[in-house]
């Protein structure tokens, strides 16, 4: 019994020591380091922003909330203004709710796990108009006219068409009056109900956006694509029972509490959309950073979560004002929703991000709760005040948002923004290119968010492949120029609908043509680009042997031996494969411990770098700090005459296998 | 039965030579069962660069991910040899189990007259091996049944409750294969002693040791495994603040020095654990 206790000692001391040893691990390498500085730059090398926008279609809304049977009854007036060039005689509506009807809709009939959660409802959603009239208006109910179904899909309700008795002149109002009723689906997509926990988004009839020419940019609602419409000021009024703690769009400005029910004013301006949350278990924390009242809706025990996205936004709400502009609201909320909504969580609203991850996310050495809260934060700017239409050209969000999200992820914990613990690093750019390189030019970037084959190839695409195109932009032109330019980008098209042309426009003048060309090649095109070298060649180089005629007759002269030569002719070709052009730094070294660097700017498909030198050549390396993100294979990148040893990869595999056979073996 | 001789300072001054012994065979049996993987990784060409492999090692790991986007076939197929050559290995690491315990047991014997007795009784320890493989493979099962069972029953609970308990079963679960495993020592420490054993019989020996004395086998275990786990993270700690950040020569030679410590150490104690597992089988006859 002495030895036993004795045993239990030490081990008790060993695992105590690990312990520590553990946290010390955890706290050298998990631990973020010191900030940068907020990116510089003089205002006035910036565009004026703009203080509103021009506001389309305003909402209010009287929604009294049923949590027990998921429902809400609304009532909504709509304050539209025809800011197109032409006459309207109708109006488009999106019914987004409607995609969870049944299991015939353009969002559920898509193959299953097409969607972003590849999940599926067992509680279905729905959204029943009961009546639409113009207010001031004759009373007719609009609604009894509409078309039935979404265009050229009978089963969808998703996108309905309401035709207006008499046109509608080019900056002329409208006020119109809708009486509705949601029935909330099972979360499965970012909407709907778990248990008591409610995520409402998209959950009110909402105008199309309508575009300059007069013509609605409507669509039905497909599991992969996300959304569009147009600025406008909402006042949502949201009656709760009390029991509930809500979070939503905007800045609360009423509050009361009557019967067991609370009755909440939301107001908030120069938005495109209104979402809300409401949850009887929610915890909040709330904090003033960079002038924002940020609140935090979470979990109960999620506390460490909670901490960890409010540090986020400690972090990323400056950097993304230096970079992007000011953010302009007063308020942020962030929505942590429970385990079992996870569905609801990483996604967009203006003024309200959700988050998401289980309780022990802040454990070992990974930043999933930072990589969601500054990708979201990041949609604020990139979908929020940059409302491009994310239905055709989801690129514009998604794919600039993982940019801006890596650049800030990587200013705050360097080259460890995903994982960094135990010695071990991955970056975002890292990761980015590994998805990107993956699905290379599997299809065309730049085209609708429907269109991809998959939701996995639109995410890698639009999402990866959009981030690293930026990325090898930034680190070919100098990330300091490309992050001026982009911020250009977000200042001169805040509160509008940027497209694609938009930001060509801003990267011609601030960048020049040949980036343009690239980007046009690489979002449009499927463009690809390849770097490699093949072999490297050395020729000594000796004095000329032969038979010459001279002023003094015929000399022969016989050939030198080879280690006599004082000189070497050396050859490497590099090749570019792909139809992108991008500069490239080419490193040359040399038997004698010399390097040299040679500049290729691209063009061509052939480049061959010469050298004649006291030494040999011994190795190419092709983009020695990887520049090129878009380079579909790096492993061809280099050569060198030496042995292929591998040591590192040798010593790490033996303790690896030493380990696991400490474990498991005998 | 019982051929332990009295020469007590003899059996203290070997442990030594023991875990050099399991640290020579599974140093070798690790560069076989490497080597597989080593080859993909030369093939995939990231290593053939001017720095080699150093760059898969820099910061980011940007070409660490590309060697398994690019080299995944190959890898692929060298981690099933690989898996192969650690099942082999496994075995093959009971005979210098077997001249371990031999040699802790008795110092003094000649190395063939020693290795001849390994040899006689590999079959046993394989067949020893075979029935503990079954025994805790059945223990972990009923433990990942027993978590998975507990999950509905959880659906109210906080979600920091449904995601732990249902981890202690298999915590328990692991915790019994590491006892039944201190319990296959004692059977092996059995063999060795009593040469002429069968397998049944050692391992009805060493159950009746783990009734007699439960938490000897526990708690003797417990010393090799919190050991080899502060032996990792001491390695992994000293070059975290040591080691030179870029890659070198220098680098390379503190990390494998550290590394090997850590096995050496993690190994001493389970040479330190055998000695007892022989103590307890010899005061069990």
């Amino acid at each position: 019994m002495r030895r036993a206790t004795q045993d239990l000692l030490i081990g008790a001391v060993f695992s105590a020591l690990s312990g520590l040893l553990l946290r010390a691990l955890y706290s050298s390498t998990g631990a973020p380091p010191a900030p940068e500085a907020a990116p510089k730059k003089a205002e006035a090398a910036w565009p004026a922003l703009a203080e509103s926008a021009p506001k389309v279609a305003s909402y209010v809304i009287e929604a009294k909330f049923d949590g027990e049977r998921h429902r809400i009854a609304g009532q909504e007036t709509i304050h539209f203004v025809n800011r197109s060039n032409a006459a309207l005689n109708e109006l488009w509506f999106h019914l987004y709710l409607n995609a969870f009807k049944n299991d015939k809709t353009l969002f559920l009939r898509s193959p299953f796990g097409a969607g972003r959660s590849g999940d599926k409802a067992k509680e279905y959603g729905y959204v029943d108009v009961k009546q639409l009239t113009i207010i001031g208006g004759d009373g007719q109910d609009l609604w009894l006219n509409r078309d039935r179904h979404s265009p050229d899909d009978p089963e969808d309700e998703t996108d309905l068409r309401v035709p207006l008795p008499s046109p509608l002149a080019p900056g002329q109002a409208l006020d119109l009056s809708l009486e509705f009723e949601d029935q909330l689906p099972e979360l499965v997509e970012r909407t709907g109900f778990v248990g008591s926990f409610h995520f409402v988004g998209q959950w009110f009839p909402k105008l199309a956006r309508l575009e300059p020419s007069g013509a609605f940019a409507h669509f039905a609602f497909h599991a992969q694509s996300e959304f569009y419409a147009d600025f406008g000021d909402y006042d949502v009024t949201l009656d709760v029972p009390s029991t509930f703690r809500v979070g939503a769009t905007g800045s609360r400005v009423r509050e009361s509490e009557a019967k067991g029910r609370t009755r909440l004013g939301y107001h908030a301006e120069n938005v495109h959309d209104f979402a809300w949350s409401a949850w009887d278990r929610f915890e909040e924390r709330s904090e003033r950073i960079a002038g924002t009242q940020v609140r935090v809706l979470y979990p109960p025990k999620q506390t460490a979560n909670a901490e960890a996205e409010l540090a986020s936004v400690r972090f990323a709400l400056p950097h993304f004002n230096a970079r992007y502009g000011a953010y302009p609201y007063p308020t942020l909320t962030l929505v942590h929703p429970p385990e079992a909504a996870a569905n609801a969580g990483g996604m967009e609203y203006p003024t309200l991000i959700t988050t998401g991850g289980p309780w022990y996310s802040t454990l070992g050495g990974g930043h999933f709760i930072d990589v969601v809260t500054t990708h979201e934060l990041g949609h604020q700017w990139f979908y929020g005040l940059l409302a491009s239409n994310e239905h055709a050209e989801p690129f514009l969000d998604e794919g600039f948002n993982s940019y801006a999200e890596a650049e800030a992820l990587e200013s705050r914990y360097g080259s460890g923004s995903v994982f960094g613990a135990f010695g071990l690093s991955v970056s975002s750019t890292a990761l980015n290119r590994l998805f990107s390189a993956a699905r290379g030019a599997d299809e065309k970037i730049a085209q609708g968010a429907a269109d991809f084959a998959t939701f996995r190839s639109l995410g890698a695409l639009v999402y990866s492949r959009t981030a690293t195109v930026l990325s090898t932009l930034a680190r070919v032109y100098g990330s300091d120029r490309f992050n001026h330019a982009l911020g250009v980008y977000t200042r001169k098209f805040r509160f509008q609908h940027p497209t694609s042309a938009d930001f060509m426009g801003v990267m011609q003048s601030e960048l020049d043509s040949r980036a343009v060309t690239a980007l046009t090649l690489a979002l449009s095109e499927r463009a690809t680009i390849d770097y490699l070298v093949r072999e490297i060649s050395n020729a000594p180089i000796s004095a000329a042997a032969g038979v010459f005629d001279g002023p003094s007759g015929r000399e022969q002269k016989k050939p030198e031996a080879p280690h006599q030569a004082a000189q070497y002719a050396s050859r490497v070709v590099v090749y570019r494969h792909g139809t992108l052009q991008l500069p490239v730094e080419i490193e040359l070294g040399f038997e004698d411990g010399t390097k040299q660097r040679r500049h290729w700017d691209g063009s061509g498909f052939t480049f061959n770098v010469d050298n004649v030198g006291p030494s040999e050549l011994v190795s190419v390396n092709v983009d020695p700090e990887q520049r090129i993100l878009l380079d579909d294979d790096r492993s061809n990148n280099w050569l060198s005459t030496r042995s292929n040893a591998a040591p590192e990869c040798r010593e790490r595999a033996l303790y690896a296998v030493q380990l696991l056979l400490g474990a498991i073996g005998p | 039965m019982n051929d332990r001789p009295e020469n007590q300072f003899a059996r203290l001054a070997t442990p030594a030579a023991a875990g050099m012994l399991l640290w020579i065979s599974r140093t070798l049996l690790s560069v076989l069962i490497g080597y597989p993987i080593l080859l993909a990784i030369r093939a995939s060409s990231m290593t053939s660069g001017p720095d080699a492999d150093s760059v898969l090692f820099r910061p980011g790991s940007l070409l660490l991910l590309e060697l398994l986007r690019t080299g995944a076939p190959w890898l692929a197929a060298a981690a099933q040899v690989a898996l192969l050559l650690f099942g082999l290995s496994t075995i093959l690491e009971l005979v210098p189990l077997a001249l371990a315990l031999d040699l802790l047991w008795l110092p003094g014997r000649p190395l063939l007259e020693r290795l001849t007795r390994a040899l006689r009784i590999f079959p046993r320890f394989l067949a020893l091996g075979a029935i503990a493989l079954l025994v805790q493979a059945a223990l972990l099962l009923a433990a990942s049944l027993l978590g998975a069972a507990l999950k509905p029953l959880l659906s109210s609970a906080d979600e920091r409750l449904r995601s732990i308990l249902p981890l202690a079963p298999i915590a328990l679960g692991v915790i019994a294969c590491g006892w039944f495993g201190g319990a296959l020592d004692t059977a092996r420490a059995a063999l060795v002693q009593q040469g002429e054993l069968g397998a049944r019989a050692a391992l009805a020996h060493a159950l009746a040791c783990l009734r007699q004395r439960p938490f000897s086998v526990l708690f003797g275990l417990y010393p090799s495994v919190a050991g080899s786990a502060l032996g990792v993270l001491s390695a992994a700690w000293l070059l975290t603040r040591f080691a030179p950040p870029s890659p070198s020569n220098l680098a390379l030679a503190l990390s494998f020095g550290a590394h090997q410590l850590a096995t050496l150490f993690a190994i001493s104690w389970r040479v330190r654990w055998l000695g007892t597992a022989l103590e307890l089988s010899a005061e069990n006859d």
